[in-house]
């Protein structure tokens, strides 16, 4: 049965975009058969990652939530800018048009249709696993993916608001009844103690840390332009991404 | 319900392999294009055929809508089951009852007939009935009566209701036989002088606007004991509930009744306009809209929709046999099991 997988977090800048990216190429790498739904629709990035131009996009998730476009049209194989085979990893982007965000925060959109389209690209492409990448904070899209979510990976940082946030979000996917939730902790600055650190975030929130990364000047240096675990396959953090990616599969 | 349970059932409603089932239901009808759109009146021939939309409301409060839920048309003949029930609060059973019978006839909806015996209508649910109920609705004149019977319908869909004034002019206009009814029925002493006024608003209550979404909430609030689910508010008195409920399942398919009640089993009322509102007492209601109507004046794909689920759940009223599928389960279900 395909697996969808859900990354958020209560606050922006945590590195959604960038966990989302790497886990679905980690697992896309492994075999199996993914694609990233880009829901971020009033500051849509991913793409980015993912070294999708806009020039190359002419169907977006906009256009499908609008019934302009069947989802199908909308979905990018993104595989060979990733290193990977044709046919394993695919994108739905979000619009980038000044005018299509106007519109979808002006007019907003049918939350059962974004469900549609979930089920409908997961039915057409034969997925393994579905990877939403949310818009921070809580809304209507949230709750949703939330709710349809096989595993929720919450990010968040060492930070008073951040856990304020999360402890929101966690009562919130409680209430949806989440199926399984993982934290993972970003942007840890060397001086914390990780260890404590993790179970002092495990207590306080009753779920488990899948991983946890440091501050990397390595992974600002990348600047969006491409995913780091086939940029980096060594690095610490690429493999602290694939001990996170196999959490997700094991689920 | 607290904002944050019924934000969080409003998100379950959008995931429930309900829902879905209901999409597959809209797919597979979708496709049908028997029967004609009603033609009476030129308004009527506007309505688009492949107009649809399925809406269901449990008695939790859960509302599920698939297509076109929030496309007005006229209520028609939905209307009687509802203005019955307005009657009996006016002015209690008995009264009623000796003004209306509550027989099936077994003749087509604008039959001039009366109970030979008692001089009474059959049945609320044909035309002569329901002018006879409409007759009861209390109020010092025209104006405050009718305020009452869009109030009412107000408290049932929890929302405020126009008249299409083009469809009422037309209907007045060419309503002769239903004119003759009540003169008829006011000969025989069986409805009050006031017959013009009452035609009226037996016309203003055929041409009110409703959607298929509306008729869900008619239902449900009956299935809920006369109480909205979702607003709360009691639209009909327990006591009458029943009554309501009796005669749609007798009468209130048309001539198409005995049919219904062997095939289906729901009560339900079926207007010209393409709505059918049908009741799973204590279980919910579902509100179907399709200008498509079969040779009786019902809208097809909505029969074929209560049909599905009355068969695929068991909402038949007399059904003892285990249903294809537990009705409870697949609404608390979540289809992100069942890909």
């Amino acid at each position: 049965m395909p697996k969808v997988v859900s990354v958020h977090s209560y606050r922006g800048g945590t590195g959604k975009s960038n966990f989302t990216a790497n886990l679905a190429t980690t697992v896309a790498a492994q075999g199996h058969r993914v694609a990233v739904f880009d829901t971020d629709v009033p500051s849509p990035g991913i793409h980015n990652l993912f070294c999708l131009e806009p020039e190359q996009i002419s169907a977006t998730l906009n256009n499908y939530l609008w019934d302009e476009k069947p989802i199908t049209d909308a979905a990018y194989d993104v595989g060979a800018n990733v290193g990977l085979a044709a046919d394993q990893l695919y994108l739905v982007p979000s619009s980038v048009r000044a005018d299509d965000i106007a519109r979808i925060l002006k007019d907003g959109y049918d939350v059962k249709r974004m469900n549609d389209g979930f089920r409908g690209l997961v039915k057409a492409l034969n997925l393994d696993y579905l990877f939403i990448d949310t818009h921070p904070g809580l809304s209507k899209e949230t709750f949703l993916s939330i709710a349809i979510s096989h595993v929720l990976v919450l990010i968040l940082r060492p930070d008073k608001q951040d856990y304020q946030g999360t402890a929101v979000t966690v009562d919130v996917a409680r209430q949806l009844k989440v199926r399984n939730m993982l934290l993972a902790i970003n942007k840890v600055y060397s001086s914390l103690n990780r260890e404590a650190l993790q179970q002092k975030v495990e207590e306080t929130y009753s779920v488990p840390v899948a991983g946890v990364f440091p501050l990397s000047e390595d992974v600002v240096q990348l600047a969006s332009e491409g995913v780091f675990c086939t940029k980096f396959p060594d690095h610490p953090v690429s493999q602290e991404f694939r001990q996170v990616a196999q959490q997700i599969m094991e689920v | 319900m607290s904002d944050m349970q019924s934000l969080a059932s409003s998100i379950t409603a959008v995931t429930s392999p309900f829902r879905h089932y209901l999409h597959e239901l809209h797919e597979r009808y979708q496709a049908l294009n028997d029967g004609a759109v009603a033609d009476y009146i030129p308004e009527l021939t506007l309505a688009k055929p492949e107009w649809f939309g399925i809406c269901v409301v449990t008695k939790a409060g859960q509302v599920f809508e698939i297509g076109d839920c929030d496309q007005l048309f006229t209520i028609q003949s939905i209307s009687k089951a509802f203005v019955y029930g307005l009657a009996l609060e006016d002015h209690g059973r008995d009264y009623v009852n000796s003004k209306v019978s509550v027989e099936p006839t077994g003749e087509a909806f604008n039959a001039i007939v009366l109970d030979e015996k008692t001089n009474r209508p059959y049945n609320p649910m044909v035309n002569a009935g329901a002018i006879a109920t409409t007759d009861l609705v209390k109020g010092a004149n025209s104006t405050e009566r009718l305020k009452r019977m869009l109030a009412m319908f107000k408290r049932y869909t929890g929302r405020d209701h126009d008249i299409n004034v083009p469809i009422f002019l037309s209907e007045k206009a060419t309503g002769f036989r239903n004119r003759a009814m009540a003169y008829l029925m006011l000969n025989f002493g069986m409805v009050s002088d006031r017959v013009d006024e009452t035609l009226d608003l037996y016309f203003q209550q055929c041409s009110i606007m409703v959607t298929a979404k509306d008729l869900a909430m008619l239902s449900a609030t009956l299935a809920n004991g006369g109480v909205n689910p979702v607003t709360g508010e009691r639209a009909l008195d327990e006591r009458y509930v029943q009554d309501v409920i009796s005669v749609m399942l007798t009468c209130g398919m048309y001539d198409g009744s005995g049919e219904w009640a062997y095939r289906v089993g729901m009560p339900a009322k079926s207007g010209v306009g393409g709505g059918i509102t049908a009741v799973a007492p204590n279980t919910l209601g579902v509100g179907t809209f399709s200008p498509l109507l079969d040779a009786k004046g019902n809208s097809a794909r909505g029969i074929k929709v209560c049909e599905a689920l009355s068969h695929d759940f068991g909402l038949h009223l007399f059904n003892v046999a285990q249903p294809a599928h537990d009705l409870a389960e697949c609404i608390a279900g979540n289809d992100a099991d069942n890909w």
